[in-house]
């Protein structure tokens, strides 16, 4: 896989452009006026501060698992369960959130957080182990505890988690473990610094670091080929490598979580839905495994999906042809060889040179 | 052999040429192969072969020039184009469904149909196995080729190539993965393809085969056509000038050995291969500092997972290894590496490199964790990049810069990254197994300038090569194996090559 450039944030715009043809077609056939809902679609994804701070919201949780996808995919492991990982850490979070009362506000904070990157990490553990000693696909186990963690948090709150005798939920989080949220009428909330941070540093843990290059060297471009020989040959434990990306890759995951309840829902109830870890593996993919590409992957992503659910809100077109758009929408920015077209035009060429940052 | 007194012309190509962005892979070159003859293409890597090839073929397109087959002009910009023209080639990395039998690998794509529409497994077997007797090209039509050796993956590549009709087969390199009796082998299938009426053409850089096998030989060096001449008019020292550019030492050149204390000490080892049978059995070995040991051999009988076993890729069961004094047994590879010793594996692809990275990621493998290339777990960047595009110098490797795919580069250039990366460690102990496989002429003369530098610079090599030619050439002592087993130690001065075949084939004195 080719490195995530400015070239490839040209595709994302490409596809969208492409899905509006398509989608003119479509909402012309069902009798809507094309026009006025691309206006509203973005509207609802970037402007004014309302519209434009859910999108940073809806992209918060879709950074941090697109981040975990790419660790662990990087050390050559194909880890599907980011998902379950984030069931986990969410219930956590919100467990630390009401069960410590004494905490100081960054300490609760920290503490909840810390607690979710663990239980997370803990999760992708069973997995990384039977692949290293047993070599039992993780492909296999970590879907399999998806449908494991979804049950097992339903079960958490259901029984010694739960709080009201009329919903199936733990208590709301304390005061103390809230993440700030900044707007009103909008969830935005600190999580999306601490996402945004994360991208960064592992972006910088990757490239620049020793540690960072051990976990690549065997695994770079070779998803789902551990353990290879090449880094067993160089003397990089590579069993090591391999244990280390999962954990990181499912305390990130659990991370997502965290964010989510202590930034937005404030408690872990059954119905609790997430996805983010499935949508993270797509973003991941398409930000060219790499965390800053994950990152603007994400952040597109996220504004897709808030002027979709805008327009779902606004007017009467229904929920489902907006999920087909948005379906289009990432078969259009999957479509790598978008850009052989794209690179016949000489603007493209140098914005490109520009903003790869190329070793010669 | 040579049919060439009707001189048909089966293949001409005039005034190719095709620019890759910052190379010119091919330059106005013409080429042309008369019906029947067996034509040698040499040059070094890089110098425009398979760029060539690969235009006849089909696969790239061309930028200017005509191609002509059988004197009439065709317009080959797609694979199918050239098959319905009678064009066959075998690549040099085979394009094999590994979990398909060979008659199944053969068929694929133009099965054979029965009356109710479904494939006719009977006639297809039974269609490879006549091709395969006629030939002489020994394939069981139902062996799968995860099972099947090299050799009988390559045939299989000749038969698919028949199987279609073809008329001028096209081989890449075909002996750089075959053991001496494979080559043999193959040898003999290509003289009956010629004697069917059959054009051969053979891409390789091993001019002892040219010499060998071919009617004609044409020379490229950067993108043109250096020479055409007869084989029988011309000499291998000729052909490595014209590839080189100047004059190459077939010879090594080095000074008599000064051994000193020993550094590695193999006492009684056995070792089990993959499939868990006996691979070395009681192997008793020393190499000193100052001396270079070869181990030679046909390919398969122990060197290989001699080699890992003091590596540290492959446990041993039992014996012992001592490394100046110390039994290393125990070590982990990364504990062997940083005690001193280097190795270049026998398979670059997977174990040797990670193709998927970039040059400089590769060449810093075994140093990425010191100063100055990091400092504290930090990668300095600056320093990373000098430093590669110093070992990009040194030791000669091809590519528009160190931030290239290594994917890119040709299998030479990539055995040179390997090279580079390891002899510029200083080890003390070097095990370099085939280190100059699929390496051309002038940079095999490089390499073994590099491994004869480093013993005279008083450190031990350990070198294994299936070439005869280059153990007798470079070691100071020999050993050759057979069946996991020492059957003689020979100084290379004293013995001649009729009486290492007998060795290599088991036969004590």
């Amino acid at each position: 896989m080719d490195k995530f450039s400015f070239k490839d944030v040209l595709i994302l715009f490409a596809g969208l452009f492409l899905t509006g043809i398509f989608g003119w077609l479509i909402l012309s056939i069902t009798g809507h006026v094309p026009s006025e809902i691309a206006k509203l679609f973005f509207e609802g994804a970037f402007i004014g501060t309302r519209n434009l701070t859910n999108t940073l919201n809806a992209a918060t949780p879709l950074i941090l698992t697109a981040v975990a996808t790419v660790v662990s995919f990087r050390v050559g492991m194909f880890n599907i369960g980011v998902n379950g990982s984030m069931y986990i850490g969410a219930l956590y979070a919100a467990w630390a959130g009401y069960r410590f009362t004494t905490l100081s506000h960054f300490t609760h904070v920290s503490v909840c957080i810390l607690i979710a990157i663990i239980t997370g990490a803990l999760w992708m553990l069973l997995p990384a182990l039977l692949k290293v000693y047993a070599g039992v696909s993780e492909i296999i186990t970590t879907i399999m505890l998806n449908f494991v963690a979804i049950l097992f948090v339903s079960y958490m709150c259901n029984g010694p988690f739960r709080a009201s005798p009329i919903a199936p939920s733990t208590p709301r989080i304390l005061e103390t473990a809230e993440l700030k949220q900044y707007f009103p009428n909008s969830q935005f909330h600190t999580g999306f610094f601490i996402a945004v941070f994360v991208s960064i540093l592992f972006y910088f843990i990757l490239n620049k670091t020793t540690f960072g290059y051990e976990l690549r060297s065997g695994g770079d471009g070779l998803v789902g080929f551990y353990p290879s020989r090449y880094s067993t040959y160089l003397g990089i434990p590579s069993d090591r490598s391999a244990i280390i990306g999962m954990l990181i890759s499912g305390g990130l995951g659990g991370l997502a979580g965290a964010v989510e309840v202590l930034g937005s829902v404030r408690n872990f109830y059954q119905e609790l839905f997430f996805n983010q870890g499935f949508d993270g593996i797509l973003i991941a993919i398409i930000g060219k495994l790499e965390p800053i590409g994950g990152m603007i992957s994400a952040l597109f992503y996220g504004a897709m999906k808030n002027g979709g659910l805008y327009v779902d809100y606004k007017t009467d077109v229904s929920r489902e042809i907006v999920v087909i758009l948005i379906s289009i929408l990432i078969f259009f920015v999957s479509a790598q060889k978008i850009v052989k077209g794209l690179e016949k035009f000489e603007f493209v060429k140098r914005l490109d040179k520009l903003f790869s940052r190329k070793v010669r | 052999m040579a049919k060439n007194t009707n001189k048909t012309l089966a293949v001409e190509m005039k005034g190719i040429t095709k620019q890759y962005p910052g190379v010119v892979a091919n330059d106005d070159v013409d080429f042309s192969v008369y019906t029947g003859e067996i034509h040698a293409l040499v040059g070094e890597n890089g110098a425009g072969k398979s760029t060539l090839m690969k235009i006849l073929y089909g696969i790239e397109t061309l930028d200017d020039g005509q191609i002509y087959i059988d004197e009439k002009k065709e317009d080959i910009n797609k694979v199918d184009i050239a098959i319905n023209l009678g064009i066959g080639m075998v690549h040099q990395a085979f394009h094999l469904v590994p979990s398909f039998t060979a008659a199944e690998n053969i068929g694929l794509g133009e099965e054979p149909k029965s009356k109710n529409g479904l494939i006719d497994w009977e006639d297809l077997n039974n269609q490879v196995s006549s091709i395969s007797e006629k030939y002489g090209l020994k394939v069981d039509p139902k062996i799968r080729m995860i099972d099947a050796s090299v050799g009988i993956q390559q045939r299989t590549e000749i038969l698919k190539t028949l199987y279609r009709n073809a008329n001028i087969l096209i081989l890449d390199e075909p002996t750089a993965v075959l053991t001496p009796q494979e080559t043999d082998e193959l040898f003999q299938v290509i003289r009956s393809l010629v004697d069917e009426g059959k054009t051969v053409i053979f891409i390789t850089h091993k001019l002892r085969e040219v010499m060998e096998i071919a009617d004609r030989v044409t020379v490229m060096r950067a993108g043109k056509i250096q020479g055409v001449s007869l084989v029988k008019d011309t000499s291998p020292s000729e052909l490595a000038k014209q590839m080189v550019g100047r004059e190459v030492f077939l010879q090594v050149k080095k000074t008599k050995s000064k051994p000193k204390d020993k550094v590695l000490e193999v006492k009684d080892l056995w070792v089990h291969d993959s499939r868990g049978l006996l691979a070395v059995k009681g192997v008793n070995l020393d190499v000193a500092k100052g001396e270079i040991v070869g181990i030679a051999g046909v390919e398969g009988n122990g060197q290989s997972e001699l080699v890992e076993a003091l590596a540290g890729l492959r446990d041993t069961s039992s014996g012992e290894i001592l490394f100046s004094g110390t039994n290393i047994e125990e070590f982990s590879p990364r504990k062997r590496r940083r005690a001193g010793i280097a190795h270049i594996p026998e398979d670059r692809t997977n174990t040797g490199l990670n193709l998927r990275l970039d040059i400089w990621e590769n060449l810093i493998g075994t140093s990425y964790w010191r100063s100055p290339l990091s400092r504290g777990g930090i990668v300095n960047m600056k320093r990373i990049i000098e430093h590669s595009h110093n070992l990009k110098d040194n030791y000669d490797i091809r590519a528009p810069g160190v931030g290239v795919r290594l994917q890119s580069l040709s299998g030479g250039n990539q055995q040179k990254v390997v090279v580079a990366r390891e002899l510029s460690e200083e080890p003390i102990l070097t095990i370099a197994s085939q280190p100059t496989r699929g390496v051309d002429i002038g940079n095999i003369e490089a390499i073994h300038k590099q491994i004869v530098d480093i013993r005279d610079q008083g450190n031990a090599v350990l070198l294994v090569s299936a070439e005869l030619d280059e153990v007798m050439a470079v070691a100071d002592r020999v050993g050759v194996m057979y069946e996991g087993e020492f059957v003689a130690w020979v100084n290379p001065k004293d013995v001649d090559q009729s009486q290492m075949g007998l060795y290599m084939a088991g036969i004590k004195d």
